[in-house]
């Protein structure tokens, strides 16, 4: 199977950015927002990630 | 704080009556396309996935579920993110084959209508009650605002509305193909509506409930027990469900594939909302818990649900209220019309095209449309049926949460289709129906009828869930694994699969052109939209009506397919295509068309990297060397489709890689279609030196050719004949040349000697004659000797002229004179020394000469050449005609001209004038060296000679002789001349 290099990029950052933050987002006395901020890196990482997208023209 | 029913109505007909405005500014074009075409507008339109359940519904979930309310968020965001992976492969598939629906994807897929059938009927289970959720929540918070109120009434007008702006800006003009743009605005400003309005009520919330963010968060703090629901796990599996639910959602329900692949404009904005939507959906849901807490705070007694609409009231805000109302009937309204437009396409596809279909005699367009409108229309109001009949609220919106869990059950098949071709239709529907059956009986029914026909012991609705997909899966692989696929399947699946490249398949047509192509089509449709389809296609293809090549044509049958899969879904399209265009047979599993392959691999290039690129290098640099031969390459396929034609052959024939490939070979034309097809049938594998004509030039050829075995491969089994072809014109012109230098060179040799020998035995006979003369007083002997002393001196100028050949063959040029030769002074004396001779014809001669033209040379050299040209021309010409000279500078050259008044030259002779002893005059008048020697001449003084006729005159056209010598310029004496101008 034929994974473009910006997805494959993108799943091993969101992986590690996972697992390097999830207790500190759950935190009992965290800020609320805390999992959100994770899920804006996430995204922030995808438009990086997919700056340069060229489309399948196939 | 409550409102009159009249004010929140005007608000509502207000709203939308602003949606039809903004359609209508858009249909017409009013708003610049930058805009329009914008992605970010795109992205704000597949918002219509966030309707009430994200905008009411999410502050019930976070009460209850604490972080689990973003399930839903982050499944449809990860579907997003990951669209290289799923999303961009439908669009592509559903760009290039014109699905509009998933129904038409599955359809298209697994080949077979009952696939569509089963995919709309189990759709609209799924959806039915969503669509009554989004009226009874537009009712329910107009009851909560206006307690007064009757909701029917409301509900009845809201659904009028939003019917009338469904059918006119959702149907277009009827293909049910083209974008909507005029729509796609509207849904992205509901989009950006409710955004704003949500977080204007969350900003209300944190400011008028806390007084400031701070507050909030220490409020939070004082509130354990809220704070711990907020940050518990979930039961286990019920947020990955969920999560796994929203992500199928974004591929599987009707309003998400239609706005994510029939709206969309442009493969880069599906890039752009790949991150954007899931941005859309963060901002969505950031102010969800501000609002929960606000209205927790406030003590409000109203449903949670409806916080974003009733907070306002709790604070005293009208301002606010309204804002949340608008917010939420944007929500609903939007998904409404996007719903209904995705599910009458699918039903009427599906669903009625099947067992019922326009004549050919019908305007099908306008068939289509108006099946469209009444099945929008039913869509909308069955909606409120579904809405009005129940008595319980609740179990509406418990059957619409059960209902998208429906949608799961498309999973295994819509990833099957790109990533699994072993996959069949028997599979597909094997395990669509169990695992639908599995959720409709144990979670549905119980829902809806209120009690439980059938129990799987204490399962809870997470375990029923996982257990349906579990068997929709395994029973889908077991059943594809263990029955076979049809051909037409494999081809789909090819088509489908995303490793693979879409292959057209290579086997020929019954319909030989286009216009044939109408004539077939002409009887399923009418010769009208025939006319019209057949023009789409070639139009789409930029391709021209003449355009006969078979590979052309296959493209033209594809493209005629995508096309009325867009307007009768793929089923009919494909059903309809099969019957009226069909192939002439069968081609092999496996036998595909390699130049489609190739193009596709250009077309995908930019995509490839790592070993892929690099092979595609090595492709291509072995591609290179076959076109840059310098020898003609044609690479014939199984068919005698031409598959390769390389730069060689273009030069050669004149016909360009462009035409040429896809071509029958019988296509090229002559002569090269009887040249390669003799060699190609016959024999040998060489054959040296073909002679063929070209534009009336002769080529010759040397032809080579190597069969190419069908290779074991699976997926390219091409067979073929590779021929090459090889110009030796240039060589054997060359050979022609040489040898006719050869044999001028041994003619001047044998000249000198004949010459040489027979000089001296005239001269004796010619002083002997002279004796006679001199010493005989006999009349009778002295008229003999008189006869042999005048043959003597014609045999002696015969001999001059041998010897004067054979020197002028011999010149060495540096032993040349090398003077300025003033041409004019040349002409003049050349015609003196011709008028000397007072037996020949009077003539008149017109000299036009530039004064100044001169050339570098021997001038004794041109005036024996010009002698012999105006002598030739003296003889040509009847009496007292005339003879015109010209001279002139052209460009660094000097052209000098004879014509006369004669019969011409005939075609037939031109090549051999030049030749010694070639003559046309009567024997005993010409020796046939005055051509060849003035042809030698000429050369030696580093000039051309052409002869052609002087007029186009059908009788005596006259001759014309043109030499061109390089032009010589004394500098000497231009300096000179410019400073005496007045001499």
């Amino acid at each position: 199977m034929y994974i473009p290099p910006s997805t494959l990029l993108f799943l091993v950052f969101s992986y590690l950015l996972f697992l390097l933050s999830v207790e500190w987002a759950m935190q009992p006395h965290g800020a609320w927002y805390r999992p959100l901020i994770i899920c804006f890196v996430v995204i922030a990482i995808a438009a990086w990630s997919y700056r340069e997208q060229n489309s399948d023209e196939l | 704080m409550t409102f009159e029913l009249s004010t929140l109505f005007a608000i509502g007909v207000g709203y939308l009556i602003i949606l039809f405005g903004i359609a209508y500014i858009t249909e017409k074009g009013w708003i610049p396309e930058r805009i329009v075409r914008h992605p970010f507008v795109y992205v704000l339109s597949l918002g219509v996935f966030a309707s009430v359940w994200s905008y009411f519904a999410a502050t019930g979930n976070a009460f209850r579920d604490g972080y689990g309310y973003l399930a839903p968020f982050i499944g449809i965001s990860l579907a997003f993110l990951l669209s290289p992976l799923l999303l961009r492969p439908i669009l592509n598939l559903t760009k290039t084959y014109q699905l509009s629906s998933l129904a038409d994807l599955l359809a298209f897929r697994y080949r077979s209508p009952w696939a569509g059938t089963l995919t709309t009927l189990v759709m609209l289970l799924v959806v039915m009650p969503l669509l009554s959720l989004q009226i009874q929540a537009v009712a329910t918070t107009v009851s909560l605002l206006a307690p007064d109120a009757t909701q029917t009434t409301l509900a009845i007008t809201f659904c009028l509305l939003i019917t009338l702006f469904a059918i006119f800006f959702g149907t277009g003009k009827g293909s049910g193909r083209e974008r909507h743009e005029g729509l796609v605005m509207t849904i992205a400003f509901e989009s950006l509506v409710k955004l704003v309005a949500l977080l204007a009520v969350g900003i209300f919330a944190v400011y008028q409930g806390f007084g400031s963010l701070e507050s909030m968060e220490q409020w939070v703090r004082d509130q354990p027990e809220l704070l711990n629901r907020i940050k518990q796990p979930a039961p286990p599996g019920t947020f990955q469900i969920m999560v796994l639910v929203f992500f199928t959602a974004a591929v599987a329900t009707p309003q998400m594939f239609y706005m994510t692949f029939h709206e969309n404009n442009h493969p880069r904005a599906l890039s752009v909302a790949s991150w954007g939507l899931p941005l859309y959906f963060l901002l969505l849901s950031l102010p969800v818990l501000p609002i929960l807490w606000a209205g927790l705070r406030s003590g409000a007694l109203t449903p949670m649900e409806y916080f974003p609409v009733t907070l306002g009231v709790h604070y005293d805000s009208e301002l606010f209220t309204l804002i949340g109302f608008i917010g939420g009937m944007s929500a609903a309204s939007g998904l409404i019309i996007v719903i209904t437009l995705a599910l009458s396409t699918m039903c009427l596809n599906h669903l009625i095209l099947p067992v019922w279909q326009p004549t050919a005699r019908q305007d099908i367009y306008r068939w289509l449309l108006w099946k469209r409108r009444v099945l929008i229309t039913a869509l909308i109001w069955g909606g409120f049926l579904f809405y009005y009949v129940p008595d319980d609220s609740q179990s509406i919106r418990a059957v619409s949460n059960i209902g998208l869990i429906g949608s799961l059950q498309f999973l295994p098949a819509i990833v099957a289709l790109l990533y699994w071709p072993r996959g069949n239709k028997k599979g597909f529907m094997a395990g669509l129906a169990a695992g639908t059956a599995i959720w409709f009986v144990f979670l549905v029914l119980p829902v809806a009828a209120g009690t439980n026909y059938f129990t799987l012991g204490n399962m809870n609705t997470r375990e029923i869930v996982a257990l349906s997909l579990v068997c929709n899966i395994a029973i889908f692989m077991l059943i594809s694994l263990l029955t076979r696929s049809s051909i037409e399947e494999k081809i789909s699946a090819d088509i489908c699969s995303v490793d693979n490249l879409r292959r057209q398949r290579r086997a020929g047509l019954t319909a030989a052109s286009a216009q044939e192509f109408i004539t077939q089509l002409t009887k399923p449709l009418g010769e009208r939209t025939a006319t019209r389809e057949v023009m789409q296609a070639l139009r789409d293809l930029n391709m021209d009506k003449q355009d006969k090549r078979p590979q052309s044509l296959r493209q033209l049958r594809s493209r005629l397919e995508a096309n009325l899969s867009g307007l009768l879904g793929p089923a009919i399209a494909h059903d309809l295509i099969d019957r009226f265009l069909p192939y002439t047979s069968i081609s092999q599993s496996g036998s595909a068309d390699v130049a489609a392959i190739e193009s596709r691999i250009e077309a995908y290039r930019s995509n490839l990297s790592g070993m892929a690129a690099d092979l595609d290098n090595l492709r291509r640099y072995h591609r290179q060397i076959l076109m840059d031969l310098p020898l003609g390459v044609c690479s014939l396929g199984p068919e005698d489709q031409i598959v390769m034609w390389n730069h060689a052959m273009e030069s050669l024939t004149g016909t360009s890689s462009e035409e040429a490939v896809g071509l029958h070979l019988s296509e090229i034309g002559n002569p090269w279609y009887k040249l390669l097809n003799q060699f190609r049938d016959g024999e040998t594998a060489h054959q040296h030196k073909l002679t063929v004509t070209v534009n009336g030039s002769k080529r010759y050829i040397s032809l080579h050719k190597a069969v190419i075995e069908k290779s074991t491969a699976r997926r390219i089994q091409q067979d073929g004949v590779i021929i090459l072809l090889e110009d030796l014109t240039e060589t054997e012109l060359l050979e022609e040349e040489l040898a006719h230098s050869e044999r001028l060179a041994s003619i001047g040799r044998l000249a000198a000697g004949v010459a040489h020998e027979i000089g001296n035995p005239i001269t004796g006979i010619a002083c002997l004659a002279q004796n006679i003369r001199d010493e005989t007083q006999n009349d009778e002997l002295r008229g003999m000797a008189r006869q042999i002393i005048e043959q003597t001196d014609r045999t002696s100028r015969i001999v001059q002229s041998l010897v004067n050949f054979a020197h002028s063959g011999a010149h060495n040029k540096s032993d040349q004179r090398q003077e300025a030769v003033v041409i004019e002074d040349c002409i003049q004396e050349a015609i003196t020394l011709v008028s000397l001779n007072k037996k020949g014809k009077q003539m008149e001669f017109d000299v036009q000469c530039e004064s100044k033209a001169r050339i570098l040379g021997d001038s004794q050299q041109l005036l024996q050449i010009l002698v012999n040209l105006i002598n030739n021309a003296r003889d040509a010409s009847p009496a007292e005609s005339t003879i015109t000279i010209q001279c002139e500078r052209i460009a660094a050259s000097v052209q000098i001209s004879v014509s006369d008044e004669g019969s011409g030259f005939p075609e037939e002779i031109r090549d051999r004038v030049f030749e010694p002893f070639f003559t046309t005059k009567e024997p005993g008048e010409g020796t046939g060296l005055g051509l060849a020697l003035v042809y030698s001449l000429v050369e030696n003084l580093g000039g051309h000679i052409d002869i052609m006729n002087a007029t186009t005159k059908q009788n005596n056209p006259g001759a014309r002789v043109v030499l061109s010598f390089p032009c010589y310029d004394d500098p000497t004496s231009e300096s000179l001349a410019g400073l005496q101008p007045d001499l």
